[in-house]
């Protein structure tokens, strides 16, 4: 009877306890929202309409008409997998890319690409592989007044914290223009570094480093808000990460866990059973001796 | 015939396998709260998205260790208790604290280095924490060899007292060791963490509602119950020999 | 009627010296013990000029702590096969002061080794390791060792594995002092503030004190009635 009352209320305990668990948010870290799924994990992008799903992340800017999307696609290869996230997801016919590029960041090996799909849309992807998938984050900007391009670029010469010489390529490759054509501006900081900002006639460019890389930014056109395309892009990139998945070493230690109990507990039966046994055989030599 | 009553009398002792009242409600009340910290830690509370499901090791791991704490504490308590009042219910006490105590920081190693293995990518590292732990373990493995060495029964208990008594030193060094020797890559979770540590996460309410019950669980019910059992069968083990030694001197 | 403390211990320690002084058994083997560790650490770990300034100090507290254990079970085993400790617990002595005696007994003799070791690991690996702060650290930590020892042979000496279980009781013991001890051994060595030292040093001597009163008061238990 007693007992039945107190398993009563070690119940309600744990009741109450698991309550006050699950009322706390699920894996937050620190300040930073983020958005997870079984398979990546990317900070949520403020002040961007959420357009989510269950496996992929994206985030559409109505003004500059900029989506960011990060997502897992099924491919042997990197650039296979950003082709088809490019052509299936977003419905572009693909000619080849006016930029390509590696970088190798902590994570492993990215890809950078840039395409221009048509006169108004453009399309920036990281891809990069990961088992049997490819992760692709990528950016496109449909505005018809503006050009918007991203793209990283591995730093020649590491010893420098200003990305100009990065700037020079893309500015080289993808608008056919050179440094000294523009006027450097002030730097700005954004909450992602230090970025390095030249502006010129109808085009803008910023870059940052951030570990050996550049991470550039190129805006052709009608000047949009180009520092917080290339903070919120960025924010993506470096704040990606996939979950590691060792939940088979979870299992392993709470296997070890329930081995080393059951063979404390277990001893402790085994030595009463002795002890048993020993008597049985006393009360035998007793009665013989009778 | 007075023999036979003092007979009787360990045979009645030996009788009653069955536990008192007391320790069936607290086996019951023990397992239940073990499998409910379990719900809590592998289920209630969210995934750590840095450090994936290895993490909840952790609502295992650090208890496990305070859990050891309590026991070898007891045995502290308990070595003291037998060389004052010299009764052998405080030596039977320090035994049990030191089996319970060794099982729990078996589990207490092996699940961090289960934990090391996918976040520092090793098995084990010479960390100055980690060498006290095993070396805390190495001291009551030694407890137990020294006891099965002494065979005199009145020797052994107050021995095994003296030593279970210094033994703790081992439990304390490893509990404060982040302050003689700061070099550790160890996290802790609690309070400032170490400069150079690795795999640390932030104590956000989630981790904290896991672990405060699990704590709890293994600081207090967890090494109480388990020694009191180990108690029960100490006594049961001395009564036996007892009426061996009777029965066989006839 | 009990002997007063001072002449008791006095009396402990003289026995135990003259004993030694008769047979030399013991100071020989210590002394040899400690030369052989030395060399056999330096072939053993290659060391080269800048390995030794690195791992002198542990070098200098392993072979320490093993020199203390042969000579503590050696003593032990000694003061067993003539009797010896039978004997003074027969008389109307108080324990502390055979513990402070046997203690004291022990502690010079680590004590000899220990001043061996110091001007012949200079020499050998050709670093000073004769300064003052280092000699203090030497002698605290040696003073440790015999007390835990003191307690622990004793301990020990009684059970069946004897001389096999002194290292397996007495090595965790001692990491205090063996972790202290390096710690401030290394800091004197490498030259760096005098504050960094005498920390490690501070606590050294603080651990000491409170196992001398620990061990101090569980020996009764030790040596029985």
């Amino acid at each position: 009877m007693r007992m039945t009352k107190a398993s009563a209320r070690t119940g309600l305990l744990l009741l109450a306890l698991t309550a006050g668990l699950l009322s706390a948010q699920d894996g937050e870290r620190g300040s930073t929202p983020y958005f997870q799924s079984r398979a990546f994990n990317v900070p949520i992008l403020e002040g961007w309409d959420d357009q989510s799903g269950e496996d992929f992340a994206q985030f559409h800017q109505a003004e500059a008409r900029a989506t960011i999307r990060t997502a897992i696609a099924p491919a042997a290869e990197a650039l296979d997998a950003a082709g088809a996230e490019l052509s299936a997801t977003f419905g572009f016919d693909l000619d080849p890319p006016v930029y390509q590029g590696r970088v190798n960041l902590a994570d492993g090996t990215w890809h950078t690409l840039v395409y221009d799909i048509d006169a108004e849309t453009t399309a920036s992807v990281m891809a990069r592989q990961d088992g049997g998938r490819g992760v692709v984050i990528s950016f496109v900007e449909r505005d018809a007044a503006a050009r918007t391009l991203m793209l990283t670029i591995a730093q020649a010469d590491d010893s420098l914290a200003d990305a100009s010489p990065e700037i020079a390529i893309a500015l080289e490759s993808l608008a056919g223009l050179s440094l000294s054509e523009l006027q450097r501006a002030d730097s700005q900081t954004l909450p992602s570094g230090e970025w390095t900002v030249y502006a010129g006639e109808s085009v803008m460019a910023m870059g940052m480093i951030f570990g050996n890389d550049a991470y550039v930014a190129l805006q052709m056109g009608e000047a949009g808000d180009l520092a917080a395309l290339a903070e919120a892009y960025n924010r993506t990139l470096l704040g990606f990460f996939i979950t590691p998945d060792n939940s088979q070493y979870l299992a392993l230690g709470l296997a070890v866990v329930f081995v080393i109990l059951a063979a404390l507990v277990g001893s402790l039966y085994w030595r009463e059973k002795n002890v048993q046994k020993d008597l049985a055989l006393l009360r035998e030599l007793a009665r013989e001796d009778e | 015939m007075g023999e036979i009553k003092a007979l009787a009398q360990e045979d009645l002792r030996l009788e009653t396998s069955v536990p008192p009242r007391l320790l069936r409600l607290l086996s019951l009340v023990t397992v239940l709260g073990f499998g409910g910290t379990l719900f809590l830690g592998l289920r209630a509370a969210g995934t750590d998205i840095q450090q994936g499901e290895i993490q909840r090791i952790f609502y295992i791991h650090m208890p496990s260790f305070f859990g050891a704490f309590t026991a070898f504490g007891l045995t502290v308590v308990g070595g003291a208790l037998y060389l004052a009042r010299g009764s052998e219910k405080w030596d039977r006490i320090a035994l049990a604290g030191v089996e319970v105590g060794l099982a729990f920081s078996l589990i207490n190693l092996l699940t961090g280095s289960i934990w090391a293995r996918p976040i520092w990518n090793t098995w084990w590292t010479w960390d100055p924490r980690l060498t006290s732990a095993a070396i805390m373990c190495l001291t009551y493995a030694a407890y137990l060899m020294l006891r099965a060495g002494i065979d005199d029964r009145m020797r052994r208990r107050a021995f095994m007292s003296v030593y279970g008594i210094l033994a703790f030193v081992t439990v304390l060094i490893t509990l404060f060791i982040i302050r003689v020797v700061p070099e550790t890559i160890h996290p802790v979770i609690v309070g400032a963490s170490p400069q150079n540590a690795q795999g640390g996460f932030e104590a956000t309410s989630g981790v904290v509602t896991a672990l405060i019950p699990s704590l709890l669980l293994w600081l207090t019910l967890l090494p109480i119950t388990l020694m009191w059992h180990r108690v029960r069968l100490e006594e049961r083990l001395d009564a036996l020999d007892r009426l061996k030694m009777r029965v066989l001197s006839e | 009627m009990k002997t007063p403390f001072i002449t008791c211990v006095a009396a402990i320690v003289r026995k135990d010296l003259r004993a030694e002084i008769r047979s030399r058994e013991l100071l020989s083997v210590m002394g040899l013990f400690a030369l052989l560790s030395v060399l056999l650490f330096s072939f053993a770990l290659e060391l080269d000029r800048q390995a030794r300034e690195e791992v002198v100090s542990g070098v200098l507290w392993v072979t320490l702590i093993f020199a203390s254990l042969l000579g503590l079970n050696r003593s032990m085993a000694l003061e067993r096969d003539q009797g010896g400790l039978d004997a003074i617990l027969a008389a109307p002595v108080s324990r502390a002061a055979i513990f402070v005696g046997k203690l004291l007994g022990n502690f010079v003799f680590t004590g000899i080794v220990g001043f061996v070791l110091l001007p012949l690991m200079t020499a050998l690996y050709g670093m000073n390791l004769l300064r003052a702060p280092l000699i203090l650290t030497t002698i605290i930590g040696l003073f440790g060792f015999a007390t835990v020892g003191t307690l622990l042979a004793t301990l020990t000496v009684q059970t069946r594995a004897r001389e096999a279980l002194l290292p397996i009781a007495m090595l965790p013991i001692v990491l205090p002092f063996v972790l202290t001890a390096v710690r401030a051994t290394k800091a004197i060595l490498s030259g760096a503030a005098a504050n960094e030292w005498q920390s490690a040093l501070g606590m050294l001597a603080a651990i000491t004190l409170i196992y001398f009163l620990l061990c101090l008061l569980l020996y009764e238990y030790v040596v029985g009635e």
